[in-house]
């Protein structure tokens, strides 16, 4: 059985990736003009947006895709996971040469309880076989380990103050889960969504009180990155109302759009929804939803 | 440099001037397991520092600027500035001040000290289930259980406080069959301990 690899580098291509599909007489990724899939897909231009997308997922009675090459670092990921979302937007904003291993959740390969004890993503893997898992852990190892832009302040007080804002963001993943669950099985979720306006009034507050369009300052940052995920999918999950009075998060979530990292990530909107829909369903192809690869 | 034997401060107490230059403060409380995560790295750095001790059952109403939570520990210097929260505020002194870095270097060995903790964290915070192991009491209780009946003996029961869920988990443990069966006796435990700690041959015994 052959592994399924994207790979993505800020530069663009590098060397030949590896691979054959599973059961496809394609021919190997990211070699320009020689992939049997979408047309196009493999020119530079599109392999940015390949290695979030691309991979099916590796499931019970999968191979275990072998140690790490070296000058690579390995994300055991799933397309659609906030936290593991995190992690790849650091990976993508410092330019960092990485593949993406998407992992089932539903089905999960036994091999993979040997990257995490509870089976869970992200967990990061190198090629000296170290292993890094906690989204937040895996993003600031990254900005430590790699050279480049330095996304965690220098200032340890200003570091200090970006992981207290951290811990007021807390309740967040939590509360929109719950909105998304009560939503698609039919149940009221008012009180819920009020707790997370309180939420997010406390984040537009301190917007407010900086003045600044970041949580970091005028540029982006980790915090940024870190609470992202969860604003990206208010949309999908049905509860975007829940900024309409948080005047400046709105421009906090306008600004972020405009970062390259977030949008190369963007996840589009009826893929998501295609794979929300077979995830409620208990469908354990959720996962691979709206890849042709 | 006041140090941690001062009396606490409580409601209607006047809120304590600003921090002197070349000394950090830390706000505290002498029984609270989380301030004296930052105690022991103010010390084992030589950081000169002063202590106000808060009375956690009667907070100080001014307490509540320099942490929006009210809890201890927080860190205040002579720029006003604040850090709260146990871990962010030993990160911050190791950053800040010279001398012996307690967080290694690198970044690998970083992150696993992080993770390390993480998984401590979990046991302190228990945040999903009634008990460890889900909603019904399981082998991890047991396990875990004999170092949280020691609590009580050595005086550290106070700070649960911080941990509601973890003290609702002492309480549903105490209504355990087994463990009320097994459950050590206050007074015979610190009795034991005194003798134990002389080294006394007979410790083991005290109480028979």
């Amino acid at each position: 059985m052959l592994r399924d690899v994207s790979l993505v580098t800020s530069s663009g291509w590098v060397g030949p990736a590896s691979v054959a599909f599973e059961g496809g007489a394609r021919g190997s990724i990211g070699v320009p003009g020689t992939c049997g899939c979408r047309v196009g897909r493999c020119e530079l231009s599109n392999l940015e947006t390949m290695a979030n997308e691309a991979s099916k997922t590796l499931g019970k009675g999968s191979v275990y895709p072998g140690p790490v090459p070296e000058g690579l670092i390995r994300i055991y990921s799933m397309r659609f996971c906030p936290y593991a979302h995190r992690t790849r937007l650091i990976l993508r904003a410092k330019g960092i040469r990485h593949e993406v291993i998407n992992i089932n959740l539903r089905n999960k390969p036994e091999w993979y309880y040997t990257k995490h004890p509870f089976g869970q993503i992200p967990v990061l893997e190198n090629s000296k076989c170290q292993l890094i898992y906690e989204s937040v852990i895996a993003c600031e190892y990254l900005d430590d380990a790699y050279p480049g832009k330095k996304l965690c302040p220098y200032d340890p007080y200003e570091r200090a103050r970006q992981k207290m804002l951290l811990d007021l963001f807390y309740k967040v993943p939590h509360l929109t889960k719950e909105c998304l669950v009560a939503m698609r099985c039919g149940r009221e979720c008012t009180d819920l969504k009020l707790v997370l306006r309180q939420e997010f009034g406390k984040l537009d507050e301190i917007l407010g009180y900086q003045n600044t369009i970041f949580f970091g300052g005028d540029c982006i940052s980790m915090i940024d990155y870190l609470f992202w995920p969860w604003f990206e999918r208010l949309d999908v999950y049905g509860i975007a109302d829940c900024v309409t009075h948080t005047p400046a998060l709105r421009l906090w979530i306008e600004a972020m759009k405009q970062d390259p990292a977030v949008c190369a990530l963007l996840i589009d909107k009826n893929i998501f929804l295609g794979f929300l829909n077979l995830y409620f369903q208990n469908d354990p192809g959720a996962f691979d939803y709206g890849l042709s690869c | 440099m006041s140090g941690g034997s001062a009396r606490s401060l409580e409601k209607g107490s006047a809120p304590p001037g600003p921090v002197l230059d070349g000394v950090i403060r830390v706000y505290s409380m002498r029984f609270c397991p989380f301030a004296e995560r930052t105690r022991l790295v103010l010390k084992a750095k030589g950081i000169p520092h002063e202590v106000i001790n808060i009375n956690l059952k009667n907070k100080p109403e001014w307490f509540f600027k320099k942490n929006p939570f009210g809890l201890v520990p927080v860190l205040e210097n002579s720029q006003g500035h604040l850090v709260y929260e146990s871990a962010i505020t030993c990160e911050y002194l190791d950053e800040v001040y010279p001398g012996k870095k307690l967080l290694p270097e690198d970044p690998y060995e970083k992150a696993c000290q992080k993770m390390t903790f993480e998984l401590f964290s979990k046991v302190l915070t228990n945040k999903k289930t009634t008990f460890f192991g889900g909603n019904s009491l399981s082998m991890i209780d047991y396990l875990i259980w004999p170092w949280f009946e020691r609590l009580e003996g050595l005086e550290l029961t106070e700070c649960v406080d911080h941990t509601p869920k973890l003290k609702l988990w002492m309480a549903a443990m105490r209504k355990d069959p087994t463990v009320s069966a097994l459950l050590l006796d206050v007074k015979t435990y610190r009795g034991f301990l005194d003798l134990y700690l002389q080294d006394n041959l007979q410790a083991c015994d005290y109480g028979l």
